[in-house]
Order: C-alpha cells, then structure tokens, then sequence
C-alpha cells in the first residue's frame, strides 16, 4: 500500500476511534465513584457528657432512685451497727448491703465503713480527725487523706471543670469526686473505647496483620 | 514529508473531507471526555468563586459572606444554622494540657469533636487521634493508632490523644502559597475554607499528622449537624480543601470550653488562657514539673502539654 | 517596514507554523491520532476526578502526595536538564551542538508544561488559582516555597519560549539574530535551571517534620539525577529526530551528551551511597522511612522492589556509561533507557511516597496510585510529548531553511 493510502486507513480509523470513545465517554459518564462499606454512626453514649457515675447530690437533684439512701429506714437511731471482719481484718458486707463492692485501698487498708462514715449518725460522713460532714460536703472527706489530688482538684484541674473557661462569661459544673469515682472502691472504671479511626482506602491495608509497634 | 506541496485536485477534495471528519470526530470525543462534568451540581457559585481574602472583607461584606453560607447550609441540610464570625479575645492566648496519667483512651473525645465541628462521616475526617503508647516511650513511631480491646486502659500502656497543636512556630502557616491558613491573637491556627487552593502542602508540613483534607464532598447526618457555627471553624466545608482541629472557636470564643473536654470522663483535659494567673492551665504550668511538648526538637513551639500527675 | 507589516510577518509565521503540525504522513498521523487518544483518556479520568475530588486516586491524609506530584518533580529535573546543552555550547563553545540547543530548550518548554498539568492536577480546588496570582490573591513569597516555584517555574517557560522563539523566527526571516537578544537570556536560562530544580528541591527539604527529606543532600542529588534523566531523554530524542526526520545529526552530539551523563550519573551514586550510609549507620529514630523504602517496615513492604529495580537500573547504567561500550549507540541507548527508568522511580516513588510512609505519629498507611490517576498521568504524558512532537514540526523545516519567509504563499 503506498503512503497516501495507508494515510487515508489512519485517519479513517482515527475517526471510528474518537467516535467510539465519544460513545464510550457518554455511557460511562454517570458512573458513580465507590467510597468504601458505609462507616456507621457512632453509638451517642460515646458523645454524651455524662460522668462515669452519679454523685448521691446529683441523684438527689435529678429525682433518681434515692431508697437506698435512708438509713434509718431500717437502723435503729440508738443503736449502732457492728461491723463483723473476715480472718484477714476485712469488713464482710452485710446481705442488706450486698451491692456495695469494698475496694478503697490497697493491702486492706481502708475496709472500715466508719473510717468514712459516721455510726452515730449513718446519715453523715465523717473524718479520721474528728470533723462531721454532710454527704454532699464529701470532697472534704476525699481530701482529708488525698491532699495532693485534692488540691489540684479545688484549682480545677483534677476531675473535669465544664462550661465556661472564662468564669465572668458563664456559669461552671464542677464535679464532685463522687461523680467519678465509687466511694466504695474507687479506682476508675474500665470501659469500652470507641471505634477506631476507618483509611479513606481501606482494600490497600486488606492484606496486613496489624502493626506490632513494641517489635521494632 | 509534505508540507508546502499543494496535492492534486480531487485527492485534495477527498482528503479535505477525511480531515474534516478527523477533526469533528475529534472535537466531539473532547466534547464527550467532558461528560462527567455535567453532574458537577454546585460545585461553585460565582459568589463563591470571587469571594475575597478573609483578611479583606469588610464586617458589611463578611456579613453577606455569612447570610449566604446561612442560605447554603439551611438548603443542603434542612437545618437553619447560626453562622457567626467569632473574633478572638484581647488579652487570651490558649493553651492545652493534657493529663496522661488520667487520658484512659476511651475516644470520646474523637467523637465529640467529629458531632461538635461537622466532620465528615463518610469518607471519615476525625481530627484528633488517640495513640496507645507503651510505658516508657514518647516516640510516636512507637504507638497504635488501632486499638480495640474489649476495654481500656490497658496495662502497660498510656494513651495520648493528638490534634493540632496550634503551634507558636507553625510549619503548615509558613508553607501555604496563598495565606490560606494563619494564626490569630489567641494562639489558634486557623484556615479560610473559600481561600485554601487544596495544594496540601501544610498537610505535608505538620509534624503532628493535624491537618485533614476533603477528598470528596463530605458526607454530615442531618440529625447530627451542630447548628450553632462559626465561620473560621465548624461550619460546613466543601470538597478539596484542608480542615483542622481549631479549638472549638465556636465555644472557645464564647469563652466555653472545647467539646474535646467537655466529654472527657475522666478529666485529663485541661484548656484555658495561659495569660490568665487564676487559670487552671496556668496553674498546671506553674505547678507540675515535667512536661512533654510534641517533637519540641523541630522548633514548633506546641501549645499543647503533656504532663503526668502520678 | 512599519510596525503593522512586522505584525502580519509574526502572524502569518505562527499561522504556517500552526498549519503545518497538521500536515505529515501516515505515520505522523497515526502517531499524533494515538497520542490525542491517551489525551483524551486522560481528559475524561481528570472531569471525573473534578466533579468527584480527589478520592479517586490513591492519595489519603497519611500518603497525601502521589504520582501526581512525583511526575512533577521528575519533570522539573528533565526541564532544567535543558542547560545541560546550552553549557557546552554557550561557555564552551562547542559548535556540534549549537543547533541542538534549541531541541533541548524546546523539550524543556514541553517539560515545563507538563509540570504545570501535573501540578493544576493535583489541586484540590483548581477553580481557585487566581488565589495564587501576585495583587490579585494572596502570594505567600517569600514565604512558602510554593511560591517560589510558581515564580521560578514560569519565569523559565517565558525564557525558554523567547530563545527559542527568537532564535527559530530570526531564521524563518533569514536574518542574524541580534546578540542582545539572546545571549543574556541564555545564561540566565543557565543559572535559571538549577534555580528550578534547586526551589523544587526545597519543596521538600523545608519540612522539619518529615525528617527523610530535611537532608541537605536532597537538593544536590536532585541536579545530579536530573542532569542524568535529562540529558539521556535528550540523547534518545534526538536519534528519533535523526530517524523521523531528514535532519542531520552527528554521532559526536551524542558522544558529548554522553560524557554529561557519565559525570552525573558517578555523581548521583556516590550521592546514594552518602545517604544510605547516613542512614543506617547511624540508625537514629529517623531512619524509619528510609528502612520501609529499602528493606520493608512493619511489614509493608510494597516498595522494596521499586526500590532495588531502580538501584540496579542507575549502576548497570553507571558502568554501561563508564565503560567505552557505550560509544556504541546500542548500548548507551541501553544505558540511557536505564538511567531514565531507575531515575523515574527513585525521584517519584522512592522520594515522594516513603516521605509519607510512616506517618509523622508513625501510622503504616500505603499508597498504589488507582486507574483513574493512572489514566490522568498517561494524559499528561502524552499531552507534553504531543508538545514536543508539535514544536519539532514546527522547528525542524525552519532550521533547514525549508519553512522561511521565502517560500511564504502569496
């Protein structure tokens, strides 16, 4: 074939290309862009400013189930109650009292319920030193041994301060030890972490084990 | 090759003919490539487009700016929003630490600020990232951003919560090309969402992994749209451009504080103004001994702190 | 002659220039046809990277710069590696190559328009450039190293396409170029080069938080392996001229661009051993990025063998180059062919991407670059040497005196 024949083939067929990527543009136009398995709304507890408990001034302010609260219901005002100890010097919890888990303090030292609470009058706390208090006084009791922490929490920086940073703004909440922490056995409670962070293109990481970061 | 020898008559005709219909099939499968485009829906108006530099509205224009951002959002999500555009205070430089012996790596922070900032679900932009870190080490290298145990903390790990550090010395401020991003008088590192070009330059500068992009248009519920917005913060942006924690200044200046710790159970966050003596960040630096600031060896200056009370 | 028929000469030049990139035979048009094919590919992979944002490619928050930008930096090197022909000629006057410059500076206008595509490709929001213009927007120079090379990259495009402007249409009119009107412009051009790749080197080395490129061994490896990469192009280029075309080209051109890359070539290994060396002798807490290239980290290990393909390629090449076997065109295209690839992936994927990878809170997130950004750098590609090919139409007929005022139609 000479030259200007195999021109014209060329350009005959250049035309049925752009033809028939014209068509092939058109039709594949509308296709929609995949993103990925949908990533679920996370649970809204994981978004709810609600502390790891309620302080009993707090269930008293918010009407919730206070039956537990009223000593006298079932104690005799004359007469106090005796704590009976296991062979190891730790209080046993009396069946009444059966949903109070005792774990304040290491190597048993701190199982005495009146260590804290008053047993001439069930219905207040009191200190090793003597000192009466309401209950909703508490943190006073907390920090009568925990100085440090209580210090740092009456500067605001133990335990959360919400609201308003700049105090003449706005009103603050601050939360009192026993919004977080069980009187009875206060370490902070584990709980279960939200989900994790999801790769805008997770088929690339399909085939790893996940990084062990400790083996270097 | 020919190229000034005219051809002969009829072949000249003939290839006239195939030229031309080279040169219209051509210009017609250019036409087609273009097809997609057609779905690009409000990808920009011509407000949008010629909107000016955020350093050079008037209040009357970014008024305008704010009422038509208003109308946007109020016709995307069914929602009527409240757009303002909150200056930062005289006499307040924020500052951020963050208690490591109580952070229990729960992520509620995470969460809170993807609902507070209307962030992006789906493709997913969370601006803060909790890493489990191992006792002994502060080498992020060393860190999981992964983890999902049945409960934490775990024992023998802490758990540090990064975001941007709103560095004094910032990188990603120096590289952008257009001033998109700059920090103001409080200390908070800030982004206009119509100027940033989405070169992505400042995500390459951060040493912190802050700076997020939007890879497509973002995806919020409606039920979970935080109306209340700021105009150099929360409020809804659009495909290809850079985002970023910015301290809440929808709250932070009201003078509330940050979504981040209002939800922390456990306290471990600690925000404020550092100029303040009464501050409870003041106090922080006045009386805890040791301090981490992230990766200080690069010069950013960090206003964020890392401390450990016990 | 007044100023109005200066006019019309100019016009009907580039209207006759313009013309004839239409005109050849079969096998230009076939070629040209298959490159407006990949153009238009190209096109329709970018529209639909534009209405649906750049989640299409591979990118993602940890690995936020790709290919895209790894063609970029490759480019600028193959653009300021056109000085690697106008030294020899203009400092050292070495008449073989004179004609030659201007194929070189007109790769390097090609070049630099891809670098521009790759560069707009890779933006978020494309429809805000005007941002970027100085009195309009808000140009962050001297600032950010972005903003130098806008300037820097632009500035040698104009200085490029006015030497080889004037200098093609001071032949088509038969006249002597005026000194004044290149010469300077020359030896800017010069220093200009390196100013190009220097800037684009410090893209890079400015950022303290990615320690694998805050080395100052970043900005001179980059001149030395883009005056390897480009001149081999060049070397390539050319022996296709000689075969396409009826222009002559002698085999001494060749041998002197050899020796150009020969030098850079030992420069450019010597520069690689100093890194690995300062890598992993030292074995500091920064040396993490550098074990994923080369040996893997965590176990990812996606780009090992790159890496080790484009380091056997650079000394196969170094020695092909080094010994006199190379004289021989077979093997110097070979040595060429191998520079260019090893260069290619070292520049894109072996110094962009492992930048990324861990990220600065030491995150394992990889990157493969999709279809759809695939086809957009196939585009670009084709679109700058369509470029080339366009602006070797145009040129060649007016050096050999067959496309001049002359033989204007009347």
């Amino acid at each position: 074939m000479d030259s200007i024949g195999k021109t014209w083939w060329v350009l005959t067929g250049l035309s049925v290309a752009f033809l028939g990527l014209c068509g092939a543009f058109v039709a594949t136009s509308g296709v929609a862009v995949a993103h990925g398995p949908a990533i679920p709304l996370v649970d809204t507890n994981f978004i709810s400013t609600a502390t790891a408990r309620m302080s009993a001034a707090d269930l008293i302010r918010t009407g919730g189930d206070i039956s537990g609260m009223e000593c006298y219901a079932c104690h005799d005002k004359k007469n106090p109650p005796k704590l009976k100890l296991n062979a190891e010097g730790d209080v046993i919890v009396p069946k009444e009292h059966e949903d109070i888990v005792m774990g304040h303090g290491r190597h048993h030292r701190n199982n005495n319920c009146f260590n804290c609470h008053d047993e001439s009058n069930l219905e207040a706390l009191q200190t090793r030193d003597g000192r009466h208090l309401k209950i909703s006084e508490s943190p006073a009791l907390c920090g009568s041994c925990h100085g440090p922490t209580y210090r740092d929490w009456e500067a605001g920086v133990h335990g959360r301060t919400s609201g308003y940073w700049k105090r003449d703004a706005g009103p603050i909440d601050r939360k009192v030890c026993t919004s977080c922490h069980n009187p009875h056995s206060p370490p902070f409670p584990p709980r279960a972490p939200a989900p994790g962070p999801h790769l805008l293109h997770p088929n690339l990481a399909k085939n790893h084990t996940p990084a062990n970061p400790e083996h270097h | 090759m020919p190229d000034n020898n005219p051809p002969a008559a009829d072949v000249s005709r003939r290839s006239f003919l195939l030229t031309s219909a080279v040169m219209a099939s051509g210009a017609a499968a250019l036409a087609a490539s273009l097809a997609p485009l057609r779905h690009l829906g409000d990808y920009v108006t011509p407000e949008q487009f010629l909107q000016k530099y955020y350093k050079e509205l008037t209040p009357a224009e970014m008024q305008k700016v704010l009422d038509r951002i208003t109308r946007e959002v109020e016709k995307q999500y069914q929602v009527r929003p409240d757009v303002r555009d909150y200056k930062p205070m005289n006499g307040v430089e924020f500052v951020y630490c963050l208690n490591l012996t109580r952070c229990i790596g729960c992520r509620k922070c995470v969460h809170a600020c993807v609902g507070e900032n209307n962030q992006s679900r789906n493709p997913e932009i969370q601006y803060i990232r909790v890493l489990k870190m191992p006792h002994g080490s502060m080498d992020t290298e060393k860190g999981d951003h992964n983890y999902a145990p049945a409960s934490v903390p775990e024992k023998g790990f802490f758990y540090m919560p990064i975001q941007c550090q709103q560095c004094k010395n910032p990188p990603c401020v120096k590289v952008c090309p257009v001033k998109a991003t700059w920090q103001e008088t409080d200390g908070i590192t800030v982004i206009d969402y119509n100027w940033c070009i989405g070169c992505r330059y400042c995500e390459a500068a951060c040493p912190y992994f802050a700076r997020r992009f939007n890879w497509t248009r973002p995806s919020i519920p409606k039920e979970r749209l935080n109306p209340t917005m700021s105009y150099l913060g929360n409020r809804p942006r659009p495909q290809g451009v850079m985002e970023k924690c910015h301290f809440c200044t929808q709250r932070t200046r009201q003078g509330k504080y940050p979504a981040c710790l209002e939800v922390c159970p456990a306290g471990a966050r600690k925000f404020g103004n550092v100029l303040d003596p009464d501050s409870e960040v003041a106090y922080i630096l006045r009386t805890k001994r040791v301090f981490i600031q992230l990766k200080e060896e690069l010069g950013t200056s960090p206003r964020f702190f890392y401390y450990f009370d016990v | 002659m007044s100023l109005g028929d200066k006019i019309r000469n100019y016009l009907v030049f580039l209207v006759r220039c313009g013309r004839i990139a239409f005109v050849g035979d079969w096998r230009y048009y076939a070629w040209m046809g298959f490159l407006s094919i990949v153009i238009l590919l190209g096109i329709n992979a970018y529209a639909r990277q534009f209405v649906n944002g750049l989640i299409v490619t591979g990118m993602s928050d940890q690995v936020s710069w790709g290919v895209y930008i790894a063609n970029f930096t490759f480019m600028v090197g193959v653009a300021a590696a056109a000085a690697m022909l106008v030294i020899p000629v203009y400092i050292y006057d070495n008449k073989a190559l004179h004609d030659l410059v201007i194929f070189g500076e007109l790769l390097a206008v090609a070049a630099i328009l891809m670098c521009l595509a790759f560069v707009t490709v890779d933006l978020g929001r494309p429809d805000r450039f005007w941002h970027l213009i100085p009195g309009v927007g808000q140009f962050n120079f001297p600032g950010s190293m972005l903003s130098w090379d806008v300037i820097v990259l632009n500035g040698y495009l104009l200085l490029n396409v006015h030497i080889c402007g004037y200098l093609l249409y001071c032949r088509y009119l038969g006249l002597r170029p005026s000194k004044w009107f290149y010469i300077p412009f020359v030896f800017l051009a010069i220093a200009w080069a390196v100013s190009i790749h220097t800037v684009t080197a410090f893209l890079y080395v400015g950022l303290g938080g990615r320690p694998f490129w805050n080395s100052s061994i970043v900005g001179p490896r980059f001149l030395a392996s883009a005056f390897t990469a480009g001149p081999s192009l060049i070397i390539l280029a050319l022996q296709v001229i000689r075969r396409v075309t009826d222009y002559q080209i002698h085999d001494r051109a060749l041998l002197t661009l050899r020796s150009i890359v020969q030098v850079s070539m030992l420069i450019n290994v010597f520069l690689l051993v100093n890194e690995i060396f300062k890598e992993f002798y030292t074995r500091t807490s920064h040396v993490a990025s550098s074990q994923y290239l080369f040996f893997g980290l965590h176990g990812y290990h996606a780009l090992v063998p790159w890496i080790w393909t484009a380091i056997a390629f650079n000394l196969v090449s170094m020695a092909l180059l080094v010994l006199p076997l190379s004289k021989s065109l077979r093997y110097l295209n070979i040595a060429c062919v191998l520079a260019i690839v090893g260069i290619w992936i070292e520049k894109g994927m072996g110094l962009v991407v492992p930048g990324f990878i861990p990220t600065p809170l030491g995150e394992m997130v990889e990157y493969s670059p999709s279809l759809n950004e695939t086809m957009v750098c196939l585009g670009i590609w084709a679109f700058g040497i369509l470029c080339y090919t366009v602006f070797l139409r145009m040129s060649i007929p007016i050096l050999q005196g067959r496309l001049v005022k002359e033989t204007e139609p009347a």
